[in-house]
């Protein structure tokens, strides 16, 4: 198990590829891992101080990550836990592992992941499990849990996996989604515009644009598209 | 602050002045190439080219490098813009996959070993957005040639037969976008394009107007002659992009038969690849290059550059909005259309060029046949920057067409259709180093009438490439990765007599000129006065007052005038 604490608060963003897998690394090549502090290139040691327990793949952040990005992307196994906040960008294009943030997220979480599991005890913001921009598709395996609220765009191009939100969201969720599922315990604004296939449920209120139909047990489209996408309330 | 430099024992290519793998000594002063006498030796900075092949700067005749295009393909493609070349400090930031930013393709072009790069397609009424781009490409020396072939005034004074009036257009419109040369794109067919239509032969009329593409091509050679341009009519043929318009091609090349110059030709037909289609179908789609090869290499009044397309990610960009609306429905990928007036159009479409692909590969085949076929002082080496890939895989493009052994292994990658459709895999013609240095710097230098590039003669720009390739020693057709690894990154780059890049790094950031063509002496402006303010008044979103760019407002113009 590798911990790792902020030595200063962060006057500009630090950018941080860090994964369990680092934890297996030794001291000295843990200390030497090249991260930028805003536009410098640097070394991890010089921003965190490290303490090492043993080999095993887990990360535990200790203190606040806000802005810290990048942490957990393209990891495919092993742990991260988050004691803390943390920045953008967490576990983007994952395959595997799990990372669990006991504080809230920023954006883009889980961006594009094909696999794995995230858990946000907090709040998260924004693009959660879309793709980025200019891709074609967002998230397409796994889970990704926001216990509180999030913001804007949910899912976008989702081709698979799944999303639960256990509060509140904004607009635009599951714009232009493929396949997969997203669950939504509380109310949200515009959903699923555009939307091809994939399920979306809500339990509280939304609103829906008008390219859907009336079925039985909800709103099928976006008839724009060709789409057959699923609405539910639940 | 003096600049003289000894380029010492190199190796020297240079085609212009017949010097092959010649060890030399080059002489630098005042950013020009002088006699040994004209230079302090003892206040000389040395440079060591001992084994090492010393040219000219490499010279890209064919980019689209500044304007509206390639930034709205930049807007269009935000995925292009997350790889980080070079983060800000002593340089500016360089970002871009394949779709630079304007530092990083002055500096791409820099550490390659390549001094010059014309944009090729300025919409003209986008001039001052065009320069403003090119201001902002560090490096090299640069300049643009405005789209003339579907303008209102020249659809009008073609169908008219007004030549006189044509002449003085073609001055005033140089002279307002401080444009370098006539470009035409599909002409006719953009303004077909704006009721939904296209011109695909040499004789479909023109909506409206009451002309042909084939009238506009013919006069506009005309008329580029009478005013004495130093670079030709620049041509993107009708029918671009369709299986069977290799024929289009010729036909178009026939056209320039009745016209000649002494000093260069009369017709540059642009990336021909993208025009040499045999076929009649995308199913039995097959290569005409050997057929245009063989007209090229008939007549001593045309001249081409491949559109050679590189595999991976590109992004079609054009003034030919009518094909790019096709492409885009052949792909199904994103798609932008653009109107510039009474001027044309454009489109912009992402592709990617992958080698299983049947199409692509016969494209990617269709270019080489092209490059191997033609002779070496009529075909210039492009890749259409982006429209067929990265200008920094010329090296590729080079390193194939030096090696048999090469195209050999890479045609074991690519689909088989290439087998049956095209002759590719029959082409023994390995280009010789020199012939390579002819595509890429004398050849491009020639075609648009810059005396001063392309070669290390006395009085020459000292715009000068040193690579890691002992001409002498080397084995183009075997050892291809040595060639293409030397090629990728030059040992030195020298720019206007300064050193701006060293074994694949940046040495110091200079600004290039800009360079455009004042023919106004040459024709009587008053002949357009009253159609200009009339055409303005009438159809123009914008006063004629407020038209054009100034030369004051570009960084480092440079006005060439036909005289
Ligand atoms: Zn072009």
């Amino acid at each position: 198990m590798l911990k790792l604490k902020p030595k200063i608060d962060f006057e500009v963003s630090v950018e941080a590829e860090i994964t369990p897998q680092l934890a297996t690394l030794s001291s000295d090549e843990i200390s030497n891992f090249q991260v930028y502090y805003g536009k410098e290139k640097t070394k991890l040691g010089d921003l965190f101080e490290i303490s090492k327990e043993g080999d095993d793949a887990k990360l535990v952040l200790d203190g606040d990550f806000s802005m810290v990005k990048w942490v957990g992307a393209r990891m495919d196994d092993g742990e991260i836990v988050v004691k803390g906040d943390i920045g953008d960008h967490l576990g983007a294009y994952m395959t595997g592992g799990k990372i669990v943030v006991e504080g809230n997220a920023l954006d883009w979480v889980g961006a594009e992941m094909k696999g794995g599991e995230i858990v946000v005890e907090g709040n998260a913001r924004n693009y959660v499990g879309c793709a980025y921009w200019g891709d074609m598709t967002g998230m397409s395996g796994g889970k990704i849990t926001i216990r509180g609220n999030v913001s804007n765009y949910i899912g976008e191009k989702m081709g698979g996996g799944e999303i639960e939100i256990f509060g509140n969201a904004g607009d635009f969720i599951g714009t232009e989604m493929k396949d997969g599922t997203i669950t939504i315990h509380g109310s949200c604004g515009f959903v699923g515009g555009d939307m091809k296939g994939g399920v979306i449920k809500v339990k509280g209120s939304f609103e829906v644009v008008p390219g859907f139909k009336k079925v039985e047990d909800g709103f099928e489209g976006d008839v724009n598209v060709g789409g057959k996408g699923k609405i539910t309330q639940f | 602050m003096h600049h003289m430099l000894h380029i010492k024992n190199g190796i020297v290519v240079d085609p212009k002045n017949g010097i092959n793998a010649e060890k030399m000594d080059i002489f630098v002063k005042e950013g020009k190439i002088v006699e040994e006498s004209e230079v302090d030796v003892k206040e000389a900075k040395v440079i060591d080219a001992s084994n090492k092949l010393v040219v000219a700067g490499g010279f890209d005749m064919h980019a689209h490098i500044a304007g509206s295009k390639i930034n709205t393909g930049r807007e269009m493609r935000p995925e292009e813009m997350r790889t980080v070349r070079l983060i800000a400090g002593k340089f500016r930031a360089s970002i871009g996959r394949v779709l630079l930013t304007s530092p990083a393709i002055g500096y791409e072009y820099a550490k390659m070993g390549y001094t010059t790069a014309f944009e090729a397609a300025q919409p003209p009424v986008g001039a001052l957005h065009t320069h403003e781009e090119l201001d902002a490409i560090p490096m090299i020396d640069k300049a643009a040639l405005p789209v003339f072939g579907n303008w209102h005034f020249v659809l009008k004074y073609v169908a008219e037969k007004e030549w006189e009036k044509l002449r003085a257009f073609l001055a005033w419109a140089l002279e307002r976008t401080k444009g370098f040369g006539v470009k035409v794109v599909n002409p006719g067919g953009v303004e077909a394009w704006m009721y939904g239509g296209n011109c695909k032969s040499l004789d479909d009329e023109v909506p409206g107007f009451n002309v042909t593409p084939r009238e506009i091509i013919t006069g506009l050679i005309q008329e580029t002659e009478n005013l004495g341009l130093c670079h030709s009519v620049h041509l993107h043929c009708n029918n671009l992009g369709t299986p069977g318009n290799y024929q289009t091609t010729i036909e178009t090349m026939k056209l320039a038969s009745k016209f000649s110059n002494d000093k260069r030709q009369v017709l540059h037909v642009t990336h021909v690849q993208f025009n040499a289609y045999a076929g009649s179908s995308w199913r039995d789609v097959a290569s005409g290059a050997a057929e245009i090869a063989k007209y090229v290499n008939s007549v001593d009044n045309i001249t081409i550059d491949m559109g050679q397309p590189i595999f991976g990610h590109a992004t079609a960009m054009t003034g030919d909005a009518p094909f790019q609306f096709t492409l885009h429905k052949l792909t199904g990928s994103r798609w932008s259309n653009k109107d510039s007036e009474i001027e044309g159009g454009a489109g912009i479409v992402p592709i990617a060029y992958l080698p299983k692909n049947p199409v692509h590969a016969l494209q990617w085949a269709i270019g080489l046949e092209l490059g191997l076929l033609i002779d070496s002082d009529r075909v210039v080496l492009s890749t259409d920057y982006p429209n067929g890939g990265p200008f920094t895989e010329y090296p590729y493009v080079m390193a194939m067409l030096m090696s048999k052994k090469m195209r050999e292994k890479e045609l074991e990658r690519v689909s088989p259709y290439v087998q049956k459709a095209t002759g590719l895999a029959a082409i023994d013609n390995e280009k010789t180093l020199y012939e390579i240095i002819q595509m890429t710097r004398s050849l491009p230098a020639r075609v648009m009438g810059m005396d001063n590039k392309g070669h290390l003669g006395i009085g020459a720009d000292a715009d000068i490439a040193i690579y890691n390739l002992d001409p002498l020693s080397i084995d183009t057709a075997n050892d291809f990765e040595a060639v293409y690894k030397a090629f990728k990154t030059s040992a030195y780059t020298i720019k206007g007599g300064e050193i701006i890049a060293k074994d694949g790094e940046l040495v110091k950031e200079i600004w290039g000129r800009t360079f455009w063509v004042d023919a106004t002496s040459n024709a009587s402006i008053e002949a357009i006065d009253s159609d200009l303010n009339e055409m303005f008044e009438k159809y123009y979103s914008l006063q004629r007052q407020n038209y054009g760019v100034e030369e004051a407002w570009l960084r480092k113009p440079e006005r060439l005038v036909m005289g």
